[in-house]
């Protein structure tokens, strides 16, 4: 028979919880930086961009994080959570503190086509809270040591409303910087909104830049993933080249557990990174 | 060849060396798998095991952790050495099925890879197919090898055993003094034997099935077919093939269940957005993926054919009536 | 003659004729099951499709499970606002009580139901006729006018048995067989009313309460927590089921036996005063615990604290749903 694992792959690594952000103004997105509580953990969980991690609260149990953190960020992990009043494990985590104790499992997934995008124009489409692995690829290219690698990076980022905008002050600093577009835009905006208004794909149509040379990465709720593909396509982008992430309820992680397929692919394990092409192929299209 | 008259002797010896026995007991609702306590618990007048034997593999409910002073103490993993005795070569079959899933090269299960590794499988093969059966139209026969160590043949007095792994032989050679060589009447018995059985088992055509799913994803078939379903998730529970389950917390533990597809919390997300939200798409999933997507992910259709599904369905969806309803 | 046969061609002329009448959209009815001696629901849409209808003692299900879908939104459901159909329903006592159940905690609408009340004698056991052929399965069977079953055994015997030996325990303790809120009725020999004063409960609750605990958790120590006998409950339509409530949750998912008996406690006390006896929940049990003694428990004790029978009649409110001063309150204090 097959050779013992090193590892159990059901049993979390302890972290502690050094920060915690109130991302928006419903106050249902919060931001926790942990760090890991043994060197070791710390050493063996490499990972990538677009990878997600299993976040345990003891007691209540288990669910499936998008890493928001750059894998560059050393010594810590990010991650955005959403709270749902029906979500026992997001509730659990958005009642904790800063010094509490969780647990992290994973990494878990692919990744983002990190190495296919470098010499390439990169565009990336986040809306809404799914915004979270983009930041982690945005940071990890963004980076001293990494810029240099990519050609223009163009970033078309959309939530309901203002008080909706997740990493605010990062989204500042991107704006700042003359290596990157960025452009921002809200459903709908209040009274000291200054910028663009109107819906992520029409934003992309406006600004998004020619298909020559380029990938573009899109995430979002699926209502906007379905009318982002036109314009994207009409654009030019061969579906090789459309790169998205998807989401299943899970429990393992790690593709033993039968919960998150769509059609024979199993989002934890095949996934959660697919592209258009590959979606177009499952005998289910999500 | 064993007598049967030896096999106490045999059983006993097994014991002795430290092994637990699973095998079938009479008891007072008809023979079930169970630990046997002495060796005259045996016995061989069974048609199949109500319910399905992965779960000794893979068990209803276990536990992985219990935390406490806010550290994880694992449960150790289960060494216990295990004898399987008289799984059907059906059931057998679904243990290479789970190993697919549970050892694959990414990750490895280590609860059920400790069991599998621990345990041997003497399987007995099938002289009295039931009218559920069909394992012939899935691939196994009455008499599979495939998924067990060693198989037997009920030849009237006597056991014969016939070696089918490398764990299986090296196993029986440390008993071999119990056995005796069979002559050529005996081989002739456990050839009439297999044809006789092979022949009872009905036969359903699914040729080409995989093919033809692919193309009834959207087919309205699916609401019709099931209609009558009540979601009771009773066909995927005792389905021996089937190995869906969740990760929970309880109070200060965290423990694995039994869950399945059948189920329609199964996919429900925290959103309130269920991707397979009638039972029309949950039975949708059983099927395609037993004979559609495990087809593609590891070139087996995952159903042994056992009929376990088709008697236990409180409404009598029958799979074999199912799956001919959609390919047509 | 009114053999079950003629019973059956009755019900096919009575469906036929809803049809052509327009009465109904759709009846809920018995065909032909897959296996020897089985019958299963069927959804009869046309006159044509009447024919498959069947009337036998094997029509085990209670086919109220499945009215409430019919008047419940479908989740994919494009255009909501279209009004619930006529759906007939082909019912034995215990059925059409479950019926009218449904329709005083307002799952589905009296209007749109049309109970199609059957003469029923009473359906089998497959579990007794298993222990006649005792050592074989049964590889054929029919029924025979008269209730007499000729079954084949898997040994090829042929077998005569009376539908009357080995009718389920439900069907010899039934106190209403008689369909009494039915539309349509298709008339026939019918199982006499049984009325044996609760004797098997009696006789357990003379057993010692470690006697009776014992029972107890020895049957539910079998139970694999699937939550059949949930599913096959007409009176079981929760939305989510206080088992598997996950904020708060009220029981552990696992198999600790007091996880799971708390699960049971709590189905049993939600059936007081609603439970019909209809077995569905033990047929559908693929371990075979005996939940029919704590469910007839409660079922008798309802009967005999508020007099109170359930779905005999659409206008008497269950003993849960009102509230009268001089309701029976011994238990409260003498346990
Ligand atoms: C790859 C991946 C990446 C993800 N990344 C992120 C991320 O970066 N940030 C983020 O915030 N989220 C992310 N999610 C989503 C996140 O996993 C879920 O929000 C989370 O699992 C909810 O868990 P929970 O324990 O709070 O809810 P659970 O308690 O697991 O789920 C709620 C459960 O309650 C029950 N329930 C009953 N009624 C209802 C009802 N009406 N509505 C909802 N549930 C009901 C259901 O059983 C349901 O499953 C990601 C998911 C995936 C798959
Ligand atoms: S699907 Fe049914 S017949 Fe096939 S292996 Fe599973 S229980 Fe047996
Ligand atoms: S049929 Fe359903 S429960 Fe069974 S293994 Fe497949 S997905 Fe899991
Ligand atoms: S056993 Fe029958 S009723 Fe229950 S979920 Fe399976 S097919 Fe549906
Ligand atoms: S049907 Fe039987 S095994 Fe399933 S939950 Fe009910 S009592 Fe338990
Ligand atoms: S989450 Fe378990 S298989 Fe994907």
């Amino acid at each position: 028979m097959s050779t013992k694992p090193l590892e159990n792959p059901y049993i979390p690594k302890p972290v502690t919880i050094e920060k915690i952000t109130i991302e928006n103004e419903a106050k249902d997105l919060k931001s926790f930086r942990l760090r890991f509580v043994n060197k070791e953990d710390e050493k063996a969980f490499t990972y990538k961009c677009g990878q997600f991690a299993m976040i345990s609260v003891a007691g209540a149990g288990e669910c499936p994080i998008g890493i928001a953190s750059s894998p560059l960020d050393e010594g810590i992990l990010e991650f955005t959570i959403k709270r749902y009043p029906t979500g026992v494990v997001t509730t659990a985590l958005h009642n904790l503190e800063e010094g509490d104790i969780i647990g992290v499992r994973g990494p878990c997934g692919n990744s983002y086509p990190m190495a296919g995008m470098e010499n390439k124009n990169v565009v990336i489409v986040g809306g809404g809270f799914a915004f979270t692995t983009l930041r982690s690829t945005i940071r990890y290219m963004l980076h001293e040591k990494n810029r240099s690698k990519f050609k223009n990076i163009t970033i078309i980022y959309g939530a309901r409303s203002p008080g909706e905008l997740l990493y605010k002050q990062e989204l500042e600093e991107w704006e700042k910087r003359n290596d990157v577009e960025i452009f921002i835009t809200v459903d709908k905006g209040d009274e000291n909104w200054k910028g663009r208004e109107g819906f992520v794909p029409a934003v992309v149509k406006q600004v998004a830049p020619g298909s020559e040379n380029a990938i573009i990465l899109i995430c979002g709720p699926p209502i906007m993933l379905k009318f982002t593909w036109p314009p994207v396509l009409e654009l030019g982008f061969t579906p090789d080249n459309i790169i998205t992430s998807l989401e299943r309820r899970m429990s393992c992680g790690i593709g033993k557990c039968g919960r998150c397929n769509i059609g024979a692919m199993y989002v934890c394990k095949h996934g959660p990174v697919l592209s258009y092409e590959q979606i177009q192929e499952l005998s289910e299209r999500p | 060849m064993l007598k049967k008259a030896d096999i106490n002797k045999f059983i006993a010896a097994v014991m002795n060396n430290g092994y637990k026995v699973f095998g079938p007991v009479k008891q007072e609702d008809g023979v079930s798998l169970s630990e046997l306590k002495t060796t005259d618990d045996i016995s061989f007048d069974y048609f199949n095991f109500i319910l399905p034997p992965k779960r000794h593999f893979f068990p209803w409910s276990e536990l992985l952790y219990k935390y406490k002073d806010k550290t994880i103490h694992e449960a150790p993993l289960p060494e216990d050495k295990t004898i399987l005795l008289g799984i059907r070569p059906c059931d057998a079959r679904s243990f290479s099925f789970l190993d697919n899933v549970f050892i694959d090269d990414k990750a490895v299960d280590p609860y059920y890879q400790n069991r599998r590794d621990n345990t041997i499988v003497i399987s007995l093969a099938c002289n009295q197919p039931l009218p559920s059966c069909f394992c012939t139209s899935v691939g196994g026969t009455p008499a599979g090898k495939e998924g067990t160590d060693i198989l037997a043949y009920d030849t009237g007095d006597s056991l014969f055993f016939e070696e089918c792994s490398e764990r299986g032989s090296s196993f029986l050679k440390l008993y071999s003094k119990f056995f005796s060589t069979p002559d050529q009447a005996d081989v002739q018995a456990v050839k009439d034997f297999i044809a006789k059985a092979e022949k009872q088992v009905l036969s359903v055509n699914i040729k080409n099935a995989a093919e033809k799913l692919k193309e009834k994803f959207y087919d309205s078939v699916w609401d019709k077919l099931s209609f009558r379903c009540l979601s009771c998730g009773v066909c995927t529970f005792f389905c021996p093939t089937c190995y869906c389950f969740g990760l929970y917390d309880e109070r200060d533990r965290r423990i694995r269940v039994h869950d399945a597809c059948m189920y329609k919390g199964f996919t429900l997300e925290a959103s309130g957005h269920n991707p397979r939200p009638t039972q029309s798409e949950r039975m949708r999933q059983r099927i395609m993926h037993k004979f559609l997507y495990t087809v593609e992910n590891f070139g087996k259709i995952f159903c042994v054919g056992c009929g376990r599904c088709v008697t236990a369905c409180p409404v009598n969806m029958d799979i074999r009536e199912n799956i001919v309803e959609v390919i047509g | 003659m009114g053999g079950t046969e003629s019973i059956e061609n009755k019900l096919k002329d009575a469906v036929k004729d809803l049809f052509l009448k327009k009465k109904v959209d759709i009846v809920i009815g018995f065909e032909k099951g897959s296996l020897p001696l089985t019958s299963r629901p069927c959804f009869i849409r046309s006159s044509d499709m009447a024919e498959r209808l069947v009337w036998n003692a094997s029509c085990t299900n209670n086919l109220a499970v499945y009215l409430p879908r019919f008047f419940q939104k479908v989740p994919r459901a494009k255009k909501s606002g279209t009004p619930p159909p006529v759906v007939g329903i082909v019912a034995k006592g215990c059925d059409a009580r479950s019926v009218v159940g449904l329709i005083k905690e307002k799952q589905i609408l009296k209007e749109n139901v049309v109970i199609i009340g059957m003469s029923c004698q009473g359906v089998i056991d497959r579990r007794k006729i298993e222990s006649f052929i005792d050592g074989s399965f049964i590889a054929g069977g029919r029924q025979e006018p008269g209730g007499i079953l000729e079954i084949t055994t898997g040994v090829g015997d042929k077998k005569k048995i009376k539908v009357s030996d080995v009718l389920a325990e439900s069907c010899i303790e039934c106190q209403y067989p008689h369909v009494e809120n039915a539309d349509v009725r298709i008339d026939g020999e019918s199982i006499t009313a049984s009325d044996d004063g609760y004797k098997a409960i009696k006789a357990f609750e003379e057993k010692s309460p470690e006697e009776r605990w014992q029972y107890f958790t020895d049957e539910i120590s079998r139970c694999i927590r699937c939550y059949a006998c949930r599913q096959a409950c007409p009176n079981c339509y929760c939305k989510v089921c206080f088992a598997e409530q996950t904020l708060p949750r009220w029981i552990g998912p696992g198999d600790e036996l007091s996880d799971v008996m708390i699960y049971h406690i709590g189905r049993i006390f939600h059936q007081a005063g609603r439970c019909v006896e209809c077995n569905a929940c033990v047929r559908a049990c693929p371990v075979g615990i005996d939940l029919r003694l704590f469910t007839r428990k409660l079922c008798m004790d309802v009967k005999e604290l508020f007099g109170y029978i359930p779905g005999l009649s659409i206008e008497e409110l269950p003993p849960l749903l009102r509230f009268e001063l001089n309701d029976n309150n011994d238990f409260i204090t003498t346990g």
